[in-house]
C-alpha cells in the first residue's frame, strides 16, 4: 500500500467530491438493508387470516427507502468515479509535462511505446484501484459487518456457518488466481503472435507471393492460430472453473440457509420473515464479497503500474543550466568547436571524436558522411539536445553549457531529418516557433523562401489546411519545405538542417539555398547532409568518416579534387542523380 | 464495379483512423446467414452448449421448487403439529415431518453438486465452442487473404489488414462467448421464467409483467446512451493518445523551439475533451444502476403487497411466496444485462462486415490451366505491346515490347515512376497487363499455372524482406528443391557466407524484427544467397539505391555478376556497372520505352543513355 499512498493522497486533495461519496456508501448500504428488514418484518406480521392493510404503508416505505437509495448510489458514483478521472487527468499532464521537460538523451534511450503505455495502461490501473476499486471496497466493509451484525443476532448458528462456503471460496481462488494469471500471459502473447506473423506477411507480400510461399505460410499462421486457440481454450477452463467455484459457494450459502434455518423453523425459532431476511442478505452481501476479491487481484497491478509513474516522474533531468547563464548581449552566430566527442549510454563506441572546427557568424558550412558517422548527432549537440562528452561547444565565445537554454535555443532555427510536423493546421505548424502570433505577410515570405506557395495555394483550405493523417498528407519534399519555413519563421541567428533536403528535388534544392543565404544577412547555415549537391556552394565543408572522426574539411572544389569518401561518392551520386532525373 | 467497391473501401481504411470505431448500425440478417456457415461445421459443439445451458436453467429452477417444498411440506407441517400439540398441552412427534426435510435436502444438495460441473462447463464449453469456430474463421480468411492479388496489399494499409485478422475476429469470439448464444438463451430464460410465474400465480406474474416492460425500457435506453458516450469516450481518448505520440515522437523540435508550455497546454485541451467525455459516461452509469435497482424495488414492493394478501386469504404460502421472490431475482438479471449484450452483438457485426468485405473481395490474377515442366523451360520472356495503368485512367506503361533471350540479361534504366517497378510486377504476374501480353517460352502468363511460374523465378528486391525466423529458414523459405549443398553454393557465391561467419550461431541465428539486425548492403547479399539458392531459370533484381560502403558495395557486385552468369534476367539498374554488363539496356522515360540496346549501341546513338554516361564520366574525371 505504501507505494500507492502518494497515489491515495492525490484522491484525497479532491475533498469536496470524496467526502460526501463516500458518506453516500454507507447511507445507500443502510437503505438497503433495512429495505430487507422491512419487509422480513411485514412478512412476520403476515398470516391465515391476518390483515393486510398495514401492507399499503410497508410498500410505500420500501419505495421511499429505494429511492432515497437510489438517490446516495447515484452520488456515490458521480463523486467517487468522477474523482478518479479529476486525478488522472493530473496524472496524465504531470506525466506529459516531465516527459516534454525531459533531456533528449532520456527519449534516445527509450521506447515510445514503453513511455505511452506509462501514461496510459499504468495510469489506467491506478485509477481502477483507487477510484472504483475504493467505491467497491467501502461499500462491502459497510455492507458485510452490518448485515453479518444483523444476521448474528437473529440466529447466530445460522449466520455463523454461512460464512464457511465463503470462506471455502477465497480459499479456492487465492490457489487458483495464479494459475489464471499464467494462462492469460500465455493468450496475450500468442495474440501477439498471430498479428506478428500477419503484420510481417502482409509487409513483405512481396517476397511471399514471388516465391510462391502462400501456403507455407497459411501453414505457419494456422500453427500460431492453432496455438492461440489452445490457450484460449485452457483460459475457458480456467475461467469455467473460476465460476464454479464462486457459484459452488453461493449455492452452499443457499443450502446452509435451507438446512439449519429449516431446522430452526421446525424448531419455531425462526420465524418466517427472518429467514427471508437471510435469503434478501445473501443475494445483496454476496457480489459485494467477489467484488472485493477481484479489487484484490488488481492490486498487484496497481502497484507495479504506480511503481513505473513514479520511476517516471523521478527521471533526472541532467541537461542543467547554469545559474546564473552568462548573456550574450548581441548574438552574432559564430560556432566553435573544440576537441567535440560523444558517447551514447551504453555504447561501446564513441558516435564522435575530436571534432574540431570554426563556423564564422554568417557562413555556410556542410556537414556530410556515410551513414552512421555522426551528423545527427553532431547537430544535436549545437542546442544542447546532447551535452558533449568531452570538448567543447561555444556560441559566439562562450561554452554552450553557459548560456541559459532559453537564449541558445532561443538563438536556432531546426529542421529535423524526420521532417517532423503537427497534425495540425498548416498556420500554425509554420508559426510553432513563434511566440504570439506569426503576422500574414511574414507568414507568406517564409512560405515563399521556403519554396511551398504554389502547394500551399492548392491547399482546399488554403494555410489553414489541417495536415497530417485527417487532413491533406504531404509528401517527403512538401513536409522538409514547410520545416524550413518553421525554422525560417523564428528568424533565427544559426540555422540547423539535419539531411533536410534530401526528398527535394534538385532544381528546388539549388533555388531554396539559394534563398537561404539570401534570406537572413548574416546568418550562420548548418547543413548536414547525405546528398553532397546540398553542400556543394557551402563555405566550408566537414566530412566525418564512419568512426566519427574528422577525414577532411574544405571547399567542395578542394574536397573532389582529393581522393576520399567525398570524391567516391560525389561521382556516383552525380551518376545516379542523371539516371533519375533524365 | 467490385474494384471501384474495393477503392471506395481502401480510401475510407486510409482516411479514417476511427476505423475501429464505425459499428453496424443494424441487425443484419444476411450476415448472420453467412456466420451460420461457419457454425455450421461446428454444429455438435453448438448443441452441447445449448444443452448446458438448457439443463443448467433447469437446475436453477429446480432449486427454488425445492426450497418451496421443504417449507410447505415438512417444515409447515411440523410446526403446526407442534403448535396443535401445543394447544393440546402434549408433545408433538415431528420424526417423520424431519425424515420428510431431510429427502428434500438431499435432493437440494444433489442438485447444487451438479450444478457445480455444469458451471465449469457454462464458461468453458461456451469458450470452446466460440473458439473454435473463429480460429476456422481465421485461418479461412489469411488463406483467403494470401490469393488475393497484390493490389489488395497496394491499395490498404498493413494495419488495417492486421486488424482484420485480430480484433475484428476477437471481437466475433466476444459474440461467440457472450453475444448471441447468451443473448439467445436469455431471451428463452425471461420468457420462460414469465410463463412459469403465471402458472405459480396468475396475479403476482401479472404485477411482475407490468414491471418489467420499465426493466427493459430503461435497459434499452441506457444502451443507445451507453454506446455513444463510450464512442466519444474512446474517440477523445484516441486522439490523447495520438496527441501524446506525436509529441514524443517530435520531442526535439518541440524542445529546440521552446514550445513545452503550449504543447503541454495543447495537451491539456485535449484532457479537458477527453474528461468531459467520461463525465457523460459516469453520469449515465451512475443514474443507469439505481434506475435499475428501483425498478426492481417497485416489482418487488408489488409483489410484497400482492402476494401478502394472497398468504393473509390463503391463497398463497410461504414457500411459494419464496419461490415466486427467487424466480424474480432470477428473472431480473438477464434484463439487466440485455443492454450490454446487445452492444457486444452489434460490435460483432460491425466486425464481421469487414471481415466479409474481405472474403468477398475476388482475386483477378486467376491461376491458368498450363503446367511447366521447369527441366525444359528455356526462360524466353517476351513483352509484346504491353500497356498497363493501374486506376485504368494513367497509363504507366504505354506499348512496351521487349524480350529477354534465355541466358541473356536486360537492364531496365529510368527516373522514378518511369515504369521500371511495374514491369517486373508484371513479369511477376502480381498484376496483368491492361493490353498486349506477355510470354514465357511462348505462352501467355495467364494461362500458366500461378506457382508454377514464380517458381522458376529468383527474386531480389530493393527493401528486401526478411521474417522472423531463423537466416536458415529464411534462405531456404520451406523450397523442397533448396539442398543443403545448394544453399552451401549460393552462400558462397553470394558472399553472404561471410555474413553468416560473423553471427555467433550461424545460419541458426535468428532474424530480428524485419532483419533490423542487418545493414542493408548484409540483407542485399542475403537476398542474392536466397535467389540463387534456389537455381532459378529467370532473375529479377531490384538493386538497392541505399548508401552502402564500398567494400559492400564491391561484394555486392560480385555477387550480382555470381547471380546473372548465365541465366535470363531483368535487372531494375541503378549501378552503372550492372547496366554496362547487360545483353540489353532499356530506358524508359514516363512509361514509354525510349532507347534499346547494348551499352556501345547506345553510346554510338549518343541519346539519353550516352548523355548520362558522359556526365558520370565528366564527373569522375
Amino acid at each position: 500500500m505504501s507505494r500507492l499512498w502518494p497515489f491515495f493522497r492525490r484522491f484525497l486533495r479532491h475533498k469536496r467530491e470524496l467526502i460526501p461519496g463516500f458518506l453516500c456508501i454507507p447511507l445507500a448500504t443502510l437503505g438497503d438493508v433495512v429495505i430487507t428488514v422491512v419487509i422480513g418484518n411485514a412478512l412476520d406480521e403476515l398470516r391465515l387470516g391476518s390483515t393486510t392493510d398495514f401492507l399499503a404503508g410497508i410498500v410505500a416505505i420500501v419505495l421511499g427507502l429505494a429511492f432515497v437509495r437510489g438517490i446516495f448510489r447515484y452520488l456515490q458514483r458521480w463523486w467517487v468515479v468522477a474523482v478518479s478521472r479529476y486525478v488522472e487527468n493530473e496524472l496524465k499532464q504531470e506525466l506529459f509535462d516531465k516527459l516534454v521537460s525531459l533531456p533528449f538523451s532520456f527519449h534516445v534511450k527509450s521506447r515510445s511505446g514503453d513511455i505511452v503505455s506509462r501514461v496510459t495502461s499504468d495510469v489506467e490501473n491506478v485509477r481502477m484501484f483507487l477510484g472504483p476499486g475504493m467505491m467497491y471496497t467501502a461499500g462491502a466493509v459497510v455492507m458485510i459487518p452490518v448485515s453479518m451484525g444483523l444476521l448474528l443476532s437473529i440466529n447466530a448458528p445460522l449466520a455463523a456457518t454461512m460464512v464457511i462456503p465463503l470462506v471455502l471460496m477465497g480459499l479456492g481462488m487465492k490457489v487458483f488466481t495464479p494459475k489464471l494469471h499464467v494462462i492469460s500471459l500465455a493468450v496475450q502473447e500468442s495474440l501477439a503472435e498471430i498479428g506478428h506473423r500477419a503484420q510481417e506477411n502482409f509487409s513483405g507480400i512481396r517476397i511471399v507471393k514471388g516465391y510462391g510461399r502462400e501456403a507455407q505460410q497459411v501453414l505457419k499462421f494456422e500453427e500460431a492460430s492453432a496455438i492461440n486457440r489452445e490457450n484460449q481454450i485452457a483460459l475457458g477452463r480456467s475461467r469455467g472453473l473460476t465460476n464454479a467455484i464462486t457459484h459452488a459457494a453461493n449455492d452452499f450459502t443457499f443450502v446452509v440457509i435451507l438446512v439449519i434455518g429449516g431446522l430452526a423453523m421446525i424448531d419455531r425459532s425462526l420465524p418466517a420473515g427472518d429467514l427471508f431476511k437471510f435469503i434478501d442478505l445473501t443475494f445483496k452481501v454476496f457480489w459485494p464479497i467477489i467484488a472485493v476479491g477481484w479489487i484484490a487481484g488488481m492490486y498487484p497491478r496497481a502497484r507495479a503500474s504506480a511503481e513505473r509513474i513514479d520511476q517516471l516522474l523521478a527521471e533526472p533531468n541532467d541537461i542543467a543550466e547554469k545559474m546564473p547563464p552568462t548573456q550574450i548581449a548581441n548574438v552574432r552566430g559564430a560556432l566553435s568547436l573544440r576537441g567535440v566527442s560523444f558517447t551514447y549510454p551504453n555504447a561501446a563506441k564513441p558516435a564522435l571524436s575530436g571534432i574540431t572546427f570554426e563556423v564564422p557568424a554568417g557562413s555556410v558550412v556542410g556537414i556530410v558522411g556515410p551513414t552512421g558517422s555522426g551528423k545527427t548527432t553532431l547537430l544535436l549537440m549545437l542546442g544542447r539536445l546532447l551535452d558533449t562528452t568531452s570538448g567543447e561547444i561555444a556560441l559566439d565565445g562562450v561554452p554552450v553549457r553557459d548560456l541559459s537554454l532559453a537564449q541558445l535555443r532561443g538563438a536556432l532555427g531546426y529542421v529535423p531529418q524526420d521532417s517532423f510536423l503537427f497534425s495540425e493546421p498548416y498556420r500554425d505548424n509554420v508559426s510553432f516557433g513563434i511566440d504570439g502570433s506569426l503576422s500574414e505577410e511574414r507568414l507568406r515570405e517564409v512560405v515563399d523562401l521556403a519554396c511551398m506557395t504554389e502547394e500551399v495555394a492548392r491547399f482546399p483550405a488554403g494555410f489553414d489546411q489541417l495536415i497530417g493523417e485527417r487532413g491533406v498528407t504531404l509528401s517527403g519534399g512538401q513536409r522538409q519545405r514547410t520545416c524550413i519555413a518553421r525554422a525560417l519563421a523564428k528568424d533565427p541567428h544559426v540555422l540547423v538542417l539535419d539531411d533536410a533536403l534530401s526528398a527535394v528535388d534538385t532544381e528546388t534544392e539549388t533555388k531554396l539555398i539559394d534563398n537561404l543565404r539570401r534570406a537572413g544577412h548574416g546568418r550562420t547555415v548548418v547543413i548536414a547532409a547525405h546528398r553532397l549537391s546540398s553542400v556543394a556552394s557551402a563555405d566550408r565543408i566537414v566530412v566525418l568518416t564512419r568512426d566519427g572522426t574528422m577525414e577532411a574539411t574544405g571547399k567542395h572544389k578542394d574536397l573532389v579534387a582529393r581522393d576520399g569518401w567525398y570524391k567516391d561518392t560525389w561521382s556516383r551520386q552525380q551518376a545516379q542523380d542523371e539516371i533519375s532525373v533524365l | 464495379m467490385s474494384a471501384a467497391k474495393d477503392k471506395k473501401s481502401a480510401k475510407k481504411d486510409a482516411d479514417d483512423p476511427f476505423d475501429e470505431l464505425v459499428v453496424s448500425t443494424s441487425f443484419d440478417r444476411s450476415l448472420l446467414r453467412r456466420l451460420l456457415k461457419f457454425v455450421k461445421p461446428h454444429r455438435a459443439l453448438f448443441a452441447k452448449s445449448f444443452l448446458v445451458l438448457g439443463l443448467l436453467f433447469a437446475l436453477d429452477l429446480v432449486g427454488p421448487w425445492l426450497w418451496k417444498h421443504a417449507i410447505d411440506g415438512p417444515v409447515m407441517s411440523a410446526v403446526e403439529a407442534k403448535n396443535r400439540a401445543d394447544k393440546a398441552g402434549t408433545t408433538a412427534d415431528v420424526s417423520v415431518f424431519l425424515g420428510e426435510f431431510w429427502w428434500w435436502m438431499g435432493v437440494y444438495i444433489a442438485s447444487v453438486l451438479v450444478a457445480i460441473w455444469f458451471r465449469y462447463l457454462e464458461v468453458s464449453q461456451l469458450n470452446r465452442t466460440g473458439q473454435v469456430v473463429i480460429s476456422d474463421l481465421r485461418s479461412q480468411l489469411f488463406a483467403h487473404m494470401q490469393s488475393l492479388d497484390l493490389s489488395f496489399f497496394d491499395k490498404r494499409p498493413t494495419g488495417s489488414l492486421v486488424t482484420r485478422v485480430t480484433s475484428d475476429v476477437e471481437n466475433l469470439n466476444e459474440m461467440f462467448t457472450s453475444g448471441i448464444i447468451v443473448l439467445l438463451f436469455d431471451l428463452v430464460k425471461v420468457a420462460a421464467l414469465l410463463v412459469i410465474l403465471f402458472f405459480l400465480d396468475a396475479q403476482l406474474a401479472a404485477v411482475v409483467l407490468a414491471g418489467t416492460p420499465v426493466l427493459i425500457g430503461i435497459s434499452i435506453a441506457f444502451r443507445g446512451g451507453a454506446r455513444n458516450a463510450h464512442r466519444t469516450v474512446r474517440a477523445k481518448l484516441s486522439r490523447l493518445n495520438g496527441y501524446l505520440q506525436e509529441v514524443l515522437q517530435g520531442i526535439r523540435v518541440v524542445q529546440v523551439f521552446r514550445r513545452e508550455k503550449q504543447v503541454s497546454a495543447r495537451f491539456a485541451e485535449h484532457l479537458a475533451g477527453y474528461l468531459k467525455a467520461n463525465l457523460r459516461t459516469i453520469f449515465l452509469f451512475a443514474l443507469f444502476f439505481p434506475a435499475i435497482d428501483f425498478a426492481v424495488s417497485l416489482i418487488q414492493g408489488s409483489t410484497l403487497w400482492v402476494g401478502g394478501i394472497g398468504i393473509a386469504r390463503g391463497d398463497l404460502t410461504y414457500g411459494e411466496f419464496v419461490q415466486f421472490w427467487f424466480y424474480v431475482a432470477m428473472l431480473v438479471s438477464p434484463i439487466r444485462e440485455l443492454g450490454e449484450r446487445y452492444n457486444v452483438l452489434q460490435s460483432a457485426f460491425a466486425s464481421s462486415e469487414r471481415i466479409f468485405q474481405v472474403l468477398d473481395t475476388r482475386t483477378i490474377v486467376a491461376n491458368g490451366p498450363k503446367r511447366l515442366a521447369p527441366s525444359a523451360l528455356t526462360g524466353h520472356v517476351r513483352f509484346e505491346h504491353v500497356s498497363f495503368s493501374y486506376d485504368n485512367s494513367v497509363e504507366v506503361l504505354n506499348d512496351v515490347s521487349f524480350e529477354i533471350r534465355p541466358g541473356h540479361t536486360v537492364a531496365v534504366v529510368g527516373a522514378t515512376g518511369a515504369g521500371k517497378s511495374t514491369i517486373v510486377n508484371l513479369l511477376l504476374r502480381f498484376y496483368d497487363p491492361t493490353s498486349g501480353r506477355i510470354t514465357l517460352d511462348g505462352v501467355d502468363l495467364r494461362e500458366l499455372d500461378l506457382s508454377d511460374l514464380r517458381k522458376n523465378f529468383g527474386l531480389v528486391l530493393q527493401e528486401d524482406f526478411l521474417f522472423a525466423g531463423t537466416i536458415e529458414e529464411n534462405l531456404v523459405m520451406d523450397r523442397d528443391e533448396v539442398s543443403d549443398e545448394a544453399l552451401a553454393e549460393a552462400l558462397e557465391a553470394s558472399r553472404a557466407d561471410e555474413v553468416i561467419a560473423r553471427l555467433p550461431r550461424g545460419l541458426a541465428s535468428p532474424v530480428a524484427e524485419r532483419g533490423a539486425t542487418f545493414s542493408t548492403g548484409e540483407r542485399q547479399l542475403l537476398a542474392i544467397a536466397r535467389a540463387l539458392a534456389g537455381s532459378p531459370k529467370i532473375v529479377i533484381l531490384d538493386e538497392a539505391t541505399a548508401s552502402v560502403d564500398s567494400g559492400t558495395e564491391s561484394k555486392i557486385e560480385a555477387a550480382t555478376h555470381e547471380l546473372l552468369m548465365g541465366k535470363s534476367a531483368l535487372v531494375v539498374a541503378h549501378r552503372l556497372s550492372t547496366v554496362r554488363r547487360a545483353d540489353q539496356i532499356l530506358v524508359m522515360h514516363r512509361g514509354k520505352l525510349r532507347e534499346r540496346g547494348t551499352h556501345d549501341e547506345l553510346m554510338q546513338q549518343n541519346g539519353i543513355y550516352a548523355r548520362l554516361h558522359d556526365l558520370q564520366f565528366a564527373s569522375s574525371a
